[in-house]
């Protein structure tokens, strides 16, 4: 059993996945064939209609939904392959999680859900890099707070933070900014590009907004299942008219 | 409206199944038993009418009222030869014969040990004399012949094969008198299926019963009435050739007087056991607020629509409570059926041991009614404020996003809870401390206030000490630890009650096991008390005889036996208990609470404390009144301990007070000097062996070393126990599903939050851990908790029932670590399935749920 990655040039891939809900007639194939890789220290978002498939992809390359053929590694270890309790493994090694809400236990403080992962894995914190983003994100004075206490962009960098603060081989971002204003989640997308300018994290975030996934570094589209094209070194505008394509 | 009640009842019937359980478990209780007394009622009178309907006519002695219902002794010989010849001349009767019961007899099986004085308990054995006539016999001859020869027996055929004896066979049969060998000619068949409810059933001929009892005469006289006779005019004619104190009465009547007896003696039984479902279905009533509760929570923006498109609030009120009605009904009737199911079973497992004495088993219509009237009210009440609660959710919830949850401040609650609590203590206290009369009506009602006052309490007492584990768990347990002491702490509410449940049937247990085991250590005391080597009691009831005392006095190394006796009298128009005592030897044989000593007693009498609160002092004298005339006699001292007996004579003026009817219910047998255990072992059971020997003549009397009688006290004390605790186990269930349920629910609520736990890599085991920490966690506290309230409620009331004698509250250690571990395993138990629906969850769907 290798469960323990080792450092690649890939963080995470896919190879010929295909994903299908349902049996017989009723069978929605949501992902027809992908093939992908994500590089290490990169920030790639996935774009599409709804029904794409893209959150499909997120959620099978981040060992939360199993494919129904193909494979998929992280780090160069083939997820595909493991049991869920070996999965979980990765998970808790390996991956860090943003979702577009819910994403703090209520009746933890901000601080003790940054440290989750870490509590989890039973590790310890690094006390200069917890120092370090909790600085970057403007956390200092929240951290003994409840998340009800918090406001909606401060209770995503308090998700964003505990993402990082594992250094996590890859962090999946599923929406991250959908339920913040516009200044907000302006905030949170650029906290997310420092983290892979500055510290090489790996990110793939699932966005239907062209304006946030012009913070990324490439862009994968998809549609019906298939990636039907990539956009590098994208702008606001060039995603919007390629989404007006897919929209035909 | 009702179906938009039964629509959402049916749309989500998990969320209600184990509150409905708890309803049925509570019904259950009550079907069960309800249903169980009534086939043993159906059964007896069954059996009285056997007994009693084959004579058209009984004649016997005049019940008296305060006969405490000794249905299987037989009375005096109020009836001689010519009494029979009278009754069988009136007009109207066919036939006449004069019945003789022999009190006391007993035959054991064939490999019965005689010297075991235990051998000897069990359903009685009857013995009659045989008139060959069925309708005064009751039986009929199965097999053999009837008994003719005077050393000649029949039996009941099933008792025969039971006990051992075939045909041909030589019975000993044991009375107060001595055993006497019968040969067994035949066997009879009692009532056309011998339904004799495990007794044994024997006849001999009238004039070996006449030598066995050792009287002539006849207790009864059984009639046969002649064809077309009026049975009521035929009674008015032989009640007047009877003598004063008889009379006479038809079989049917006095089946139904017996049968009437015995279901009054049951109605007990069912108040007992129904004050048992009531207890159950009150701790099912925590698990049914928390229910709604959490329902309405859950429905929060449901009811807000309704209320948006025009419902009113009080129409959601009703909705709230038209579900809870059908929870109730649905419930109780499930409830009746399984109480059925289970009365039946276990009628049938009783049966295997003791023989037929149920008749058919059905559920009683007032059981029905019963269990539908408490189930329906128990939950209606239940989900009254939760249904009221919802009645005020704004039209505006429905637009809110769902999450944050204002909660109502328990400062009522608290002060109510601390109010009732602290007029708990004091009732107590005042019971305790102050010298009020029946200090024991104080601490008990004291005890129910306090109980209502913590359930209030819980939430603020018993969430934050489990709160404060916190530390604790997350050292041992980690992240899984802190998450469980979290959610305990998150509603405090639902943990209180979910723990106060448990509490209150761990209180009663524990409050029991304190009572039992200080009475155990009362016995004990007691019997410590005393330098008797053996105490003589009798097997039925029945004075001892004199000539088993002499034989056990006359032993060499016995110094003297010491007889007590109990009787009844009458002061100042009401019936009052009498003990009666040696006064030479009294003191040397027993350490009796009394002021001065037995052995002072100067003619007079001694009262108790019952006495002396109606004014008798010391010096008086009271007047006692017996059937052999009234006695005047001084009040020279006082016996300390309530409850034993009201007054206390010496022996010599209760053979005036009772003539022939004085003598002893209980003698102490004290040996020699030196003649211990300690001391002298090996003459001490020589001794032992030899007083055994010497009484092996009298069966009825049983020889018990103080040892051997704490033993079979505390064997008693420990079934009463048992079955309490079996009663109880309804409750106690009742509050496990209520872990299991708030669980549950709360998994349900939870359902994103353990979904993002799973993402970021909790395992499936840590959730597991995680569920089952809240749930031992919540059941310890509330165990915990009862046991402490138990313990000093139940300490509490011995010593409020210091005039009973009871010294010493013994905490019943044992007892109280059998209930922690058992709290312990409820916890790992109830988390099972919450647990296991937590940790299967699908990730992807728990994170994309409703919440």
């Amino acid at each position: 059993m290798t469960t323990t990655p080792v450092a690649a040039a890939v963080a995470a891939s896919m190879d010929n996945g295909y994903k299908d809900y349902g049996m017989g007639e009723m069978a929605v194939r949501a992902l027809d064939g992908v093939s992908v890789q994500m590089a290490r220290g990169e920030f790639t978002a996935i774009m599409g209609p709804s029904g794409s498939g893209k959150s499909t992809l997120l959620h099978t390359l981040a060992g939360l939904d199993r494919l129904t053929a193909g494979k998929s590694t992280i780090a160069n270890v083939t997820i595909t392959e493991l049991s869920e309790a070996q999965v979980t493994e990765i998970r808790r090694n390996h991956i860090g999680f943003i979702f577009q809400a819910f994403n703090l236990i209520p009746s933890l403080t901000a601080k003790e859900n940054i440290t989750l992962p870490l509590d989890i894995a039973g590790t310890k914190v690094d006390p200069a890099w917890f120092d370090e983003i909790i600085g970057i994100l403007g956390l200092g004075d929240r951290l003994t707070h409840l998340p009800a206490e918090l406001s909606g962009g401060q209770q995503q960098r308090v998700a964003v933070a505990r993402a990082l603060v594992a250094r996590p081989e890859i962090i999946f971002a599923d929406e991250p900014s959908g339920n913040l204003d516009s200044k907000s989640g302006a905030e949170l997308l650029g906290f997310m590009r420092r983290a892979v300018k500055e510290f090489g994290q790996t990110i793939v975030m699932v966005t239907h907004d062209p304006t946030a996934a012009s913070y990324a570094d490439r862009i994968l589209f998809l549609e019906d299942g298939k990636i039907v094209d990539e956009m590098r070194e994208p702008t606001a505008e060039r995603v919007f008219d390629r989404m007006k394509q897919m929209g035909n | 409206m009702f179906k938009l009640a039964i629509k959402s009842v049916r749309h989500n019937p998990k969320r209600l199944l184990l509150t409905a359980a708890a309803v049925a478990l509570g019904v259950m209780l009550l079907a069960t038993t309800q249903t169980l007394t009534a086939g043993l009622s159906s059964g007896f009178s069954g059996l009285f009418s056997d007994i009693y309907g084959g004579a058209d006519v009984i004649v016997e002695e005049q019940p008296s009222d305060d006969d405490n219902a000794q249905d299987f002794t037989s009375g005096d010989m109020a009836f001689q030869a010519d009494d029979v010849t009278a009754v069988a001349g009136v007009d109207g009767v066919a036939d006449a014969a004069g019945g003789v019961q022999v009190d006391s007899a007993a035959i054991l099986a064939v490999d019965a040990d005689l010297t075991d004085p235990l051998a000897q308990f069990g359903p009685p054995t009857q013995l009659f004399n045989w008139t060959g006539e069925p309708a005064f016999d009751r039986a009929t001859l199965e097999e053999g012949s009837a008994p003719s020869a005077d050393d000649e027996v029949v039996m009941d055929f099933e008792s025969a094969a039971n006990l051992g004896y075939a045909i041909g066979d030589t019975v000993p049969v044991l009375s107060a008198t001595g055993a006497t060998n019968f040969t067994l000619v035949g066997t009879v068949r009692f009532g056309d299926d011998n339904n004799l409810q495990g007794a044994t059933l024997a006849y001999i001929t009238e004039d070996a019963a006449h030598t066995m009892v050792g009287e002539d005469g006849y207790q009864t006289i059984a009639v046969k009435l002649a064809d077309g006779a009026n049975a009521d005019a035929v009674v008015d004619g032989i009640n007047q050739v009877l003598p004063d104190g008889t009379r006479a009465i038809t079989g049917e009547d006095k089946a139904a007087e017996q049968a009437a007896e015995f279901d009054s003696a049951l109605q007990y039984i069912d108040i007992f056991t129904l004050a048992f479902a009531f207890i159950a279905l009150f701790v099912g009533s925590y698990i049914i607020v928390n229910t709604f509760r959490i329902i309405v929570t859950q429905r929060t923006r449901e009811f807000g629509l309704l209320r948006a498109i025009g419902m009113s609030g009080r129409q959601v009120t009703t909705m709230i409570l038209l579900e809870a009605l059908v929870v109730a009904i649905v419930a109780s009737t499930l409830g009746i059926l399984t109480g059925w199911l289970l009365a039946v079973g276990l009628g049938a497992l009783l049966e295997l041991v003791s023989g037929p004495i149920f008749g058919p088993l059905v559920v009683p219509w007032t059981a029905v009614l019963w269990s539908y009237v408490l189930g329906t009210l128990v939950t209606l009440v239940s989900a009254l404020a939760p249904a009221v609660h919802a009645a005020r959710i704004s039209p505006m919830e429905a637009l809110r996003e769902a999450g944050t949850q204002q909660r109502k401040p328990l400062k009522v609650r608290n002060i109510a809870g601390a109010a009732l609590t602290l007029l708990g203590i004091l009732g107590i206290t005042a019971g305790l401390a102050t010298t009020v009369d029946r200090p024991y009506i104080w601490v008990g009602a004291g005890a129910a206030v306090i109980i209502t006052g913590v359930t209030l309490l819980s939430a603020q007492v018993l969430v934050p000490l489990a709160y404060a584990l916190r530390g604790l768990l997350t050292k041992m347990f980690g992240i899984d630890g802190k998450l469980a002491a979290n959610n305990i702490h998150r509603e405090p509410r639902r943990s209180g009650n979910t723990a106060a449940a448990l509490m209150i049937g761990v209180l009663l247990l524990a409050l029991v096991a304190t009572f039992t085991e200080s009475v155990k250590s009362v016995v004990a005391q007691q019997l410590g008390g005393t330098d008797a080597a053996l105490f003589l009691v009798s097997a039925d009831g029945s004075k001892i005889s004199p000539d088993a005392i002499a034989a056990a006095e006359s032993v060499d190394g016995v110094a003297f036996a010491s007889q007590l006796g109990i009787g009844a009298v009458q002061y100042d128009g009401a019936d009052y208990s009498v003990a009666y005592f040696e006064p030479e030897t009294v003191d040397q044989s027993f350490t009796y609470n009394s002021d001065p000593a037995f052995s002072q007693i100067n003619g007079g009498v001694y009262i108790d404390p019952t006495v002396e609160e109606l004014g008798v002092k010391v010096g008086d004298t009271v007047t006692l009144v017996t059937d052999e005339g009234s006695f005047d006699l001084t009040v020279d001292g006082e016996y300390l301990n309530k409850g034993d007996a009201n007054f206390w004579v010496d022996w010599s003026t209760a053979e005036q007070m009772f003539g022939e009817e004085a003598g002893a219910d209980q003698v102490l047998v004290v040996y020699d000097d030196g003649i211990t255990a300690d001391e002298d072992q090996a003459r001490f059971d020589e001794v032992n062996d030899t007083v055994t020997a010497a009484l092996a003549e009298y069966p009825t009397v049983l020889a018990f070393p103080p040892g051997l009688l704490q033993q079979v006290a505390n064997q008693g004390i420990d079934f009463i126990l048992g079955a309490i605790t079996a009663l109880l186990a309804a409750a106690i269930l009742v509050a496990i599903l209520g872990v299991m349920n708030t669980l549950l629910l709360s998994v349900t609520e939870r359902t994103r939050e353990i979904g993002l736990l799973r993402a970021v890599g909790l395992r499936r085991n840590e959730v597991w851990r995680m569920i089952t920490l809240e749930s031992v966690v919540m059941s310890l506290f509330g165990a915990i908790a009862g046991m402490v309230l138990g313990v000093s409620i139940g300490v509490a009331v011995v010593w409020s029932l210091g005039e009973f004698g009871f010294s010493t509250p013994t905490v019943p250690w044992i007892w109280l670590a059998v209930y922690a571990v058992g709290a312990f395993v409820a916890g790992i138990v109830a988390a099972i399935w919450p647990a296991w629906r937590a940790s299967r969850m699908n990730v992807l769907e728990a994170i994309a749920a409703d919440g």
